[in-house]
């Protein structure tokens, strides 16, 4: 914990961190507060640090995938899947058309799983548990068809350079139907709640603004950036797996109000659309998939042949893919030896930082928690927050600051 | 509606709860003494929720048909197998297993599956339990 | 040519060709085909002379007033170190963005470079990063300090390098460290 100090404009300087309230991984903050309002705000990372690039330097592209896997919970598809594609693109392997479909069927389902959960954590943020339970429960029904795909309910492991590990059947096909019509008929109910009840407009509207000149210049991605009404999605832009051939176009929250604001309610609006979107894709791919022949799922189904053609391959290749929370990128450089040269590895989050300080000026305490988790931090929960107040020193347990944020909704209730 | 959650709430009065109420619905005065009572068929123990198949769960091994080939060790992530080379056979650590199945992919002469056993906690990292050969 | 107008690929690689002469070297357009319909996603790729690197920045800002900073990434070989910068210019349309990327050889003797964050804000995090990651020098940087590493990390000692600053001495390897000796089970006898 750094020592907070006072300076001659009577403001004080909370540090937040760095392990935490409203986030899932430890971050530290540092706040300059007058009073219950912001006035300038400090991030500082690195408490997490895994060396993974510096691991992967060392394993051949198999083992990387499965390292990459480990990089992320909720995003554990999309970092073994970009992998693969710069990999795929140094090496010039052509992908059977039957995976490219699999594997959008895949990073739709986790997108569906990480926006309920999402959903999850900001209603819980609010002191709205109830929605929490409802949910993640909506969310389990997702979770068991994970399971019965691929075998694991987070780690899937079903990237293969070159295609997929595991087929969809035809006798898979009415398990992933019935999920489906249950999503869509709770689809409904959970929008009812988040977008017409009063307690969730109260506390959201208005409240963490971003500007579109700040999204952009700032490089935000992902749902942060098109609840600001900048149009960027890499599913679009620059399609990758079967994209190209779907129809959808960009979630902006003018899709359904009219109106930008940048706020946290248009960012609850542009996730719930997207749950709605990725239902509607996945239809759209197993309708396709039914018609296309049984063929193969993967370029070269033995992995020894693989790993000795991977061997001697020479270049650099960009892999880059959408994730639930924005933009991923891997750079890979392979030189002919077994163990790729250089690995970098960039998720959507720490872009997603940076913007914190301009939403969080103006704002008072008790909408931190909501602000930061409404750029859905790729991070988990925590324990103590020191303020200092008069120049005493107390200590805040996570308890006491996620009841700071509850009594606000309280008050403003009356 | 103003407070839309209000219906669904009442609602769940009557309803039963979503969770599997595994292994039992309350927590038991003593743990050993539910387990023993579980053993002699005094109590009964509410099951897990059944696994789909395809599940990854404890791998197994068909130590006659392997032929120590030892493709299975160059793709293990975690460099959990382990190269017997007096026998010319192998040895899984479950504790650094990270459940990958990539070895049962790449053996040529199909000896490792994925069986459905997935309560496999232990105190000791090298207990005989955690060890398959 | 007007900020409205899109470019092509080869109207972008020219422009700069012409724009900095012999300073742009190595120049190329990859097209990878993608999909089942195989349409085509295009990267471009260019070396760039450290010393003209803000001005190719700028340059690059004219096609597209809000170009997106992705991330920097890099390697060093043999007597040199390359950082690589990862852009992309006109989103907005399906299938419109093209990706460029700058390699900016820098010698090991002399490893510092401009930094960027006065034109793009979003690329505090990434030069930081560079800086402890390979031991660049990053000029004229708003806030110095380091970002993922711990500051009681020894400090000549860069974590990606493959020569001697490199940070191998640091690393451990838990499963040869472990003190429980692996147990011999009666099939092995």
């Amino acid at each position: 914990m750094m020592p907070a100090e006072t300076t001659e404009k009577s403001t004080y300087k909370i540090p937040i961190g760095p392990i935490h309230p409203a986030l899932k991984e430890p971050v530290m903050f540092e706040f300059e507060v007058d009073g219950e309002r912001i006035v300038d705000a400090d991030v500082y990372l690195g408490h997490v640090h895994r060396t993974i690039e510096w691991t992967g330097m060392r394993r051949n592209p198999v083992q990387v995938l499965y390292l990459a896997e480990r990089i992320c919970g909720i995003c554990s598809y999309c970092h073994p899947m970009s992998f693969a594609l710069a990999v795929e693109r140094i090496a010039g392997i052509e992908v059977p058309e039957r995976a490219e479909y699999l594997r959008v069927v895949h990073a739709e389902l986790e997108r569906i799983c990480s926006h309920t959960l999402w959903a999850g954590v900001a209603a819980h943020e609010i002191g709205f548990d109830s929605v929490l339970f409802l949910t993640w429960q909506v969310r389990e029904k997702a979770l068991d068809l994970t399971e019965y795909l691929t075998g694991n309910r987070i780690t899937k492991a079903i990237t293969q350079i070159g295609g997929v590990r595991r087929d969809i059947t035809k006798d898979m096909v009415p398990k992933i139907e019935e999920t489906l019509t249950f999503l869509k008929d709770n689809f409904g109910k959970l929008k009812k709640v988040f977008l017409d009840d009063k307690t969730f407009k109260m506390r959201s509207q208005d409240v963490g603004i971003l500007t579109k000149k700040e999204a952009l210049q700032l490089c935000a991605v992902g749902p942060t950036t098109r609840a600001s009404g900048v149009k960027k999605d890499v599913r679009i832009d620059q399609p990758y797996f079967a994209f190209g051939e779907l129809d959808f176009d960009y979630v902006t929250p003018d899709v359904l109000t009219g109106e930008v604001n940048g706020d946290v309610y248009d960012r609850i609006i542009v996730r719930l659309l997207e749950v709605k979107q990725s239902i509607d894709l996945i239809e759209q791919c197993v309708d396709i998939l039914s018609g296309l022949p049984e063929g193969d799922i993967v370029a070269e189904p033995k992995v020894a042949k693989l790993l000795s053609q991977l061997k001697k391959i020479e270049g650099d290749g960009i892999g880059r893919m959408e994730a639930p929370r924005g933009e991923v990128i891997h750079y890979v450089k392979m030189d002919g030896n077994e163990h790729p040269y250089s690995w970098k590895v960039r998720a959507p989050t720490y872009n997603n930082i940076l913007p914190w300080i301009p939403m969080l000026k103006g704002e008072q305490i008790a909408d931190i928690p909501i602000v930061a988790a409404s750029t859905d931090p790729c991070m988990s929960c925590t324990n103590r927050v020191g303020i200092v107040q008069n120049g005493k020193r107390s200590l805040f347990t996570n308890e006491q600051l996620h009841k700071l944020s509850v009594e606000k909704t309280r008050r403003l209730m009356q | 509606m103003k407070f839309s959650m209000i219906p669904q709430v009442l609602s769940q009065l009557f309803k039963k709860p979503f969770t599997n109420q595994f292994p039992a619905k309350y927590m038991p005065p003593s743990v050993t003494g539910y387990l023993k009572d579980v053993q002699s068929g005094k109590a009964k123990m509410i099951p897990p929720i059944e696994t789909p198949k395809g599940f990854r769960g404890k791998i197994k091994y068909d130590r006659d048909t392997c032929i120590g080939c030892k493709l299975c060790m160059k793709v293990c992530p975690t460099d959990a197998i382990e190269f017997i080379p007096e026998t010319k056979k192998i040895r899984i650590y479950l504790a650094r297993c990270c459940f990958c199945s990539q070895c049962n992919d790449i053996c040529p002469k199909d000896c490792l599956s994925m069986s459905d056993e997935f309560l496999l906690a232990d105190t000791d990292k090298y207990s005989p339990d955690l060890i398959v050969e | 040519m007007s900020k409205k107008q899109i470019a092509s690929p080869e109207e972008v690689l020219d422009s700069f060709k012409n724009q900095f002469s012999n300073k742009i070297t190595k120049g190329r357009i990859d097209r990878y085909p993608i999909g089942p319909s195989k349409h085509e996603m295009i990267q471009i790729w260019m070396t760039v002379d450290p010393s003209i690197f803000r001005d190719v920045v700028k340059h690059l800002m004219t096609f597209d007033k809000h170009a997106h900073f992705a991330v920097s990434s890099g390697y060093d070989i043999e007597d040199r170190i390359e950082i690589i910068n990862h852009f992309s210019i006109y989103p907005g349309k399906k299938a419109r963005e093209i990706s460029i990327n700058f390699i900016v050889p820098l010698p090991k003797s002399d490893p510092t470079m401009d930094s960027i964050c006065d034109l793009i804000p979003g690329a505090l995090i990434s030069e930081q990063e560079k800086q402890e990651m390979l031991g660049i020098k990053v000029k004229n940087i708003p806030k110095n300090m380091r970002v993922f590493i711990s500051d009681d990390f020894p400090e000549d000692m860069y974590p990606w390098r493959k020569d001697e600053m490199n940070a191998d001495k640091m690393g451990r390897n838990l499963h040869e460290n472990d003190k429980i000796p692996k147990p011999k089970m009666g099939a092995d006898k």
